[in-house]
């Protein structure tokens, strides 16, 4: 498969890259890991006059600790990099857990978090889990730098936040609160590599049988990753019984969108997610962490 | 506007460097410029693992990855695995193993592999089967190749211990 041709700018810093693709207007696309891009390209979904590479923008790649207790993760990370940390895998585990769920070994270590991201995918895996965290999303452009919850960032079917000429630079992560009991829920009715039919994150804080946090979000349900924020609501303050718990699930699979494709219709995809609402959290109130 | 771009990077340990157009693909690269037909060409698409290299040891589709992306970095090809006359302990276990038929996914499941023991991964069955999701094999010779990869893995993980 022969690409078409284009130029391919290496950017030193952000603020080349954020001039390298004003230069280029509409035919100009960010490249990172380029494991999203490079196949669109190949089947001519997308056909850029120019590819501006932030891969090499030194620090856009950093994962550091913030002094609120959480994280900083560069938006060219790699998901095999965000998945080995070990400052991730203490501050974060929900997320190195779903960045070591993406698609397959060669996929993830050329893969970047902030590429996942922007790509827009609903069936991402770390997007579930940065909306479960809460995480803020970084950009830098034209304008200057500017920051968007992770809540507004995915605006429709492949849409994101993102405005022309901005880069993802880095995610503010919170720190998972002490005693937070997680799970990434990865279904996929076919092969393990295949893309989330439900993606679950969730993440609970409970004070003996009451639930004082409840953060569920799902990606490849709807258009885009969502937060489940009547299940979260049918959660906190309540004792997670059967009865709650089946109420949650039922407010899950009401509040979302469900597509329709040759993966699984609407219908199959609102069952599933009642499904898995209730397994995922009855198994983190039992105390099956993770 | 300049389509082309000079490429330096470092395969099997030897420096090359060359001009081209900015399009080439990595595997294209590989085998077009520097003549190591060893990596394969299978899917072209991310999917079958034909084309895996290593990347600063990490295992990377080098169908997906343009050639400039490599600029600067070190691959390791199939072609950097075996020494003098000798074969590579991954390759040994396959030929042990009978872990290939036609050989065309093979290069590709010796570079998953070797990158699984450089990490110090010693996996067996249906877990090792699942780290080597990225990588098919056509002629479906599934069984001997997850036996000649637990084996070299297993062996790797014995030669840490010893050494
Ligand atoms: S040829 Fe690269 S994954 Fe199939
Ligand atoms: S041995 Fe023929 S494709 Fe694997």
């Amino acid at each position: 498969m022969i690409l078409r041709p284009f130029e391919y700018v290496e950017s030193q810093t952000v603020d080349d890259a954020v001039a390298a693709l004003r230069g280029g207007g509409d035919d100009a696309r960010v490249i990172a890991g380029g494991t999203a891009l490079v196949p669109l390209m190949k089947h001519a979904v997308l056909r850029p006059a120019r590819l501006v590479s932030i891969a090499r923008v030194p620090g856009l790649a950093d994962i550091a600790p913030a002094t609120s207790g959480g994280l900083r993760i560069g938006g060219v990370a790699t998901h095999w990099a965000v998945s080995h940390a070990t400052l991730v895998r203490e501050r974060s585990p929900l997320l190195a857990y779903a960045c070591a769920r993406v698609a397959s070994p060669t996929v993830r270590s050329m893969g970047t978090l902030g590429g996942n991201l922007c790509y827009g995918e609903s069936a991402s895996d770390p997007a579930p889990a940065l909306l479960a965290l809460r995480a803020t999303v970084r950009l830098h452009g034209p304008g200057g730098a500017r920051t968007v919850p992770i809540t507004e960032f995915f605006t429709g079917f492949y849409e994101t936040a993102l405005q022309e000429a901005e880069v993802l630079t880095s995610l503010d992560v919170p720190a998972m609160p002490a005693g937070a009991r997680w799970r990434y829920l990865k279904w996929t009715p076919r092969a393990q590599e295949d893309k989330a039919l439900v993606g679950l994150a969730a993440m609970l804080v409970l004070d003996g049988h009451r639930c004082r946090v409840a953060r569920l979000a799902v990606g490849g349900v709807g258009a885009s990753p969502v937060v489940l924020a009547r299940a979260e609501q049918a959660l906190e303050g309540q004792e997670l019984d059967e009865a709650t718990i089946a109420r949650a699930a039922d407010a899950a699979a009401g509040e979302v969108e469900p597509m329709d494709d040759l993966q699984g219709s609407a219908e199959y995809r609102r069952d599933m997610l009642r499904v898995w609402v209730r397994r995922v959290v009855a198994g983190l109130a039992e105390g099956r962490a993770s | 506007m300049s389509a082309r771009v000079t490429v330096a990077l470092r395969v099997n340990g030897r420096a090359y460097e060359r001009v081209v157009e900015s399009r080439r693909l990595l595997v294209d690269f590989l085998r077009h410029e520097l003549q190591l037909h060893g990596t394969h060409v299978g899917c072209e698409q991310g999917v079958c693992g034909a084309c895996t290299v290593l990347l600063d040891g990490e295992p990377v589709k080098s169908c997906l990855m343009l050639a400039p992306q490599a600029h600067g970095h070190s691959i390791t090809t199939v072609e950097g695995l075996a020494g003098r006359g000798e074969l590579h302990a991954v390759q040994q276990a396959f030929r042990d193993a009978h872990a290939l038929q036609c050989g065309y996914c093979t290069p590709g499941f010796l570079l998953a592999a070797v990158a699984l023991a450089d990490h110090g991964v010693a996996l067996e069955g249906a877990a090792l089967r699942e780290e080597l999701a990225g990588n098919l094999c056509r002629c479906t010779g599934y069984q001997n190749i997850v036996e000649a990869i637990e084996r070299y893995l297993r062996q790797a993980a014995g030669g840490r211990r010893d050494g």
